[in-house]
């Protein structure tokens, strides 16, 4: 009995790496690997087993490098690719600018700020917070504190927060983070007298206000993980103030990672952050319309925080999280187109020295 | 007969298919990691990470701008995978840097802060309020503490307490730049008038501290260090931790890929660092090093005060510069540096050229980061003290502030010049130093002062070891306060220079291992 026992034992063994050799070597078991370069913040949902499980389903298999927007639409050699997947519609026109390819945008989500209870008050007593119906942060406001030098100290009968930093918003480097290029992309917009920055003129005219942004913070992270990771971890004290894209707001809340008190603000205006998928051949085509058409999927990338093309999906992740998200975002402006928005963060880069 | 077959056959088997998953890197893998020398203590959580995800790590330990160093001029890129430093702060301001930089994740945080023995921190109030950064240099300024701190260059508590006090000084709300730094200068001389104690690494600080904690009232030191210490049981007094209400600057441990590595050490990267981030293992991480955890889940433990504000850490290299710069030729206490050099016969031929080029390296000859950081300073009085059968003549040298470049270049000549011949005085040569150094401190007391030994074999002329301990224990207590730090080379006698370490309170460095330049720039860390 033992040894029959052994013997299937052994047999099933032998079975089960046959098929996991096979299935190794991808194609020829009616699997395709495709190859992606993506902006770092959709590495979690392409890791997803579940998301992985679907794409197997339809003979996919999806190995993905991590780049930021930038490089990717510059010094990536996308010939190792089937398809790019940056962060922002700019970096997608550029790389379309370097190859003929079609676009899919699968799923995108606003800039926000994220805070806590107690300094979502001082500045509603500042001015520069509104709490209807969901919490804004007026960046017109915001950039006046800045240009003020005002610090949190500074802030009338502020005895919840009495450091003497400057108001910051906490944002990654804006030489080489896409979620920093977005929020510069906001504040020109501000700083432009509300209208998207279009030629060198008016570049010259928001760059010294926009640069201080980033440099009167220090030394800055590259991804956009870190600073937020701070704000999740560290709090109030390293981070009062953290620029980041929806989804990982409320990425954090499906995984149980956010604490009592954290706060959610719409910046007025913002900016959609649009992840759009660059097709580089075939395969990667598959990919993008998978994404795109996929109620599962589709699905699953609201569970990491994306909108996707059915609001609906989106709004049941935030309802049974509990994130006060607006449903639907008002106060959106364009990016500036690649170029522009390049200028200005060469700028920026500039002054860094 | 037959079953055995079919297990040996299972066994073949299950081989075979571990062998897939290495290569399909699900499991296993082996990651090479230039580390902060402070991640020793990770040792545990990393054996654990071998057994629980078969994923093995292996560290080579550096000091920061050494570290630094290797990633910018590509050595660390060679043998590495990925870097795992205090911080990434100093070394993603360098050209080039960013892009050696691949993915990064932080790990733990430990602010850098100031313990100081309970009853020194009562008598300032400072267990009751919290001091700002102004009050506790005006504190020190008064000499109404002192303190170890460690060398910038050489260790990231050190640099990261130069950049907290100094933001926090200037007293701009936002990033520190180079005006700021040169406004600020006369309090910070105040600040650092209090040292007494340096060292080239946060363990040995810590450790010297914990060996003898009359030697000063307090460290600046990580609060994990701070913690450890008081949990240790080996303090007669506790440390109070003072948190600036100012704020601080906070280690962050980023496991880093470096952009070189192959493909499959990212796949181990990102099951390592999903580990390290594994709530179970961030709480492992602060039971045993009382570093804080860096996921939400994790409850920080009480000892840890509340989370201090972050003070801004310099956005421009020039800035960052200018401060270290500042620090070593304008700021902190000047050194009174001993060498005593062995030139006796077998030191002929590859050992004196060796000597001679690891001198002259600190000369300014070296124009690396790390040589423009660790050559002799402004201010700083050099004594150069060869010996064979007998002590030859001291040459002192004195760097001055303006136009060091001259006498940089006589000890350069000096150096140019040692001959190799006849025995090994080592015990009366080290008496000599020790006499020659209270002269000096009879003239001048206010210097940190270290003697440095080299010697390629055992004494063979005049004292011995237990003359020396002898005469030794008849010196004042000032000079007793000297630290003497040996360099093993060649046949060096290990257990006497070992015991002259613990003797002075100083430590041994192995210049059999690494190179003699190597040793002679580490050592600058504890001058």
């Amino acid at each position: 009995m033992r040894r029959t026992f052994s013997i299937v034992l052994a047999g099933a063994l032998i079975v089960g790496v046959v098929i996991a050799i096979v299935q190794g070597r991808g194609s020829s078991g009616g699997t395709v690997t495709v190859r992606g370069v993506i902006g770092s913040e959709k590495q979690a949902f392409f890791d997803d087993p579940a998301v992985r499980r679907v794409l197997a389903r339809h003979g996919l298999k999806v190995e993905v490098d991590p780049a930021g927007s930038r490089e990717i639409a510059t010094s990536v050699d996308l010939g190792k690719y089937d398809f790019a997947f940056p962060s922002s519609s700019p970096a997608a026109d550029k790389i379309r600018q370097r190859r003929q390819a079609g676009r899919y945008t699968p799923f995108s989500s606003p800039m926000v700020v994220a805070t806590f209870q107690p300094i979502a008050e001082l500045l509603e007593k500042a001015g520069v917070v509104k709490r209807s119906p969901v919490w804004t942060f007026d960046v017109a406001r915001y950039l006046d504190l800045v240009a003020r030098n005002v610090r949190w100290d500074g802030l009338r009968g502020n005895t919840a927060y009495p450091v003497r930093k400057n108001i910051l918003v906490s944002t990654t480097d804006p030489r080489s983070s896409n979620s920093a290029a977005m929020y510069l992309a906001i504040a020109s917009y501000v700083a432009n007298g509300d209208a998207v920055v279009r030629n060198p003129a008016e570049e010259r005219k928001v760059l010294p206000a926009l640069s201080r942004l980033f440099l009167d913070q220090g030394y800055t992270d590259n991804s956009s993980e870190g600073p937020f990771a701070d704000y999740l971890a560290l709090g109030m004290g390293k981070t009062p103030l953290v620029c980041a894209y929806e989804a990982q707001f409320v990425d954090a809340a499906v995984r149980g990672r956010l604490k009592p008190g954290m706060v959610l603000m719409y910046p007025s205006p913002t900016v959609l952050s649009k992840h759009t998928l660059i097709p580089l051949d075939g395969r990667g085509d598959r990919v993008g319309r998978l994404l795109s058409t996929d109620a599962e999927l589709q699905r699953l990338a609201a569970r990491h925080g994306f909108r996707t093309a059915d609001p609906a999906q989106f709004a049941a992740v935030a309802r049974e999280r509990r994130v006060p998200v607006a449903p639907d975002l008002i106060d959106v402006v364009d990016t500036p187109s690649y170029d522009t928005l390049e200028h200005l963060l060469t700028g920026v880069a500039k002054a860094y020295g | 007969m037959r079953r055995r077959g079919t297990a040996v056959l299972a066994a073949a088997v299950l081989a075979l298919a571990a062998g897939c998953d290495a290569t399909g890197a699900e499991s296993g893998g082996t990651l090479r990691i230039l580390a902060s020398s402070e991640l020793a203590d990770l040792r545990p959580v990393l054996a654990a990470a071998r057994k629980d995800i078969g994923v093995t790590v292996k560290l080579d330990y550096t000091g920061t701008i050494d570290g630094v160093q290797q990633v910018v001029d590509g050595t660390a890129e060679r043998a590495h995978d990925a870097i795992w430093f205090s911080s990434n702060r100093y070394l993603a301001l360098q050209p080039g840097a960013r892009a050696a930089l691949g993915p990064s994740v932080k790990t733990m945080a430990s602010p850098v802060v100031l313990g100081l023995r309970a009853s020194v921190a009562h008598g300032l109030g400072w267990d009751r309020t919290r001091p700002t950064w102004a009050a506790i240099a005006a504190a020190a300024g008064a000499k109404r503490f002192t303190y170890g701190m460690t060398n910038p260059v050489s260790s990231n508590s050190g640099f990261s307490a130069l950049v907290g006090v100094t933001a926090a000084l200037a007293d701009t709300g936002a990033a520190l730049d180079t005006a700021a730094v040169d406004r600020v200068a006369p309090k910070l001389r105040g600040f650092f008038a209090a040292q007494r104690l340096t060292s080239g690494s946060s363990g040995w600080l810590s450790d010297t501290y914990a060996a003898d904690p009359g030697r000063v009232d307090g460290l600046v030191n990580y609060e994990s260090v701070l913690l450890t210490l008081n949990a240790s049981g080996k303090l007669p007094e506790p440390l109070t931790l003072v948190y600036p209400s100012d704020g601080v600057v906070t280690a962050d441990y980023p496991l880093t890929l470096l952009s070189s590595a192959p493909r499959n050490a990212s796949d181990t990267f990102r099951r390592l660092t999903a580990y390290l981030l594994r709530p179970a293992v961030q709480r492992k991480i602060m039971d045993a090093t009382h570093r804080r955890p860096v996921v939400p889940g994790v409850r920080p433990s009480a000892g840890f005060g509340p989370e201090p504000p972050e003070l801004p850490f310099p956005a421009r290299r020039q800035a960052a510069d200018a401060l270290i710069d500042a620090y070593f030729n304008r700021l902190r206490r000047p050194s009174r540096t001993v060498y005593v050099l062995d030139v006796s016969g077998s030191m002929e031929g590859s050992r004196l050229a060796s000597l001679k080029s690891a001198l002259t390296a600190l000369t300014g000859a070296d124009t690396s980061l790390s040589g423009r950081f660790q050559r002799f300073h402004d201010r700083e009085e050099v004594t150069l003290l060869p010996f064979s059968d007998k002590p030859g003549p001291p040459a002192t040298y004195v760097v001055p502030e303006r136009n060091p470049g001259a006498e940089l270049a006589r000890i350069r000549n000096y150096a140019g010049g040692l001959r190799a011949r006849g025995g090994t005085a080592i015990y009366d040569s080290l008496e000599r130093a020790f006499a020659v150094v209270g002269e000096q401190a009879a003239r001048e007391p206010d210097r940190l002062t270290s003697i440095v030994l080299m010697s390629d074999g055992e004494s063979n002329a005049g004292a011995d070891a237990g003359d020396f301990r002898a005469w030794y224990g008849t010196r004042p207590a000032a000079l007793r306060g000297v630290p003497v730090f040996p360099i093993l080379f060649g046949e060096s006698a290990t257990g006497e220079m070992n015991d002259l370490a613990t003797l002075t309170r100083g430590r041994t460095f192995d210049a059999r291992t690494q190179s003699l330049s190597s040793v002679f720039r580490e050592i600058r860390g504890y001058q």
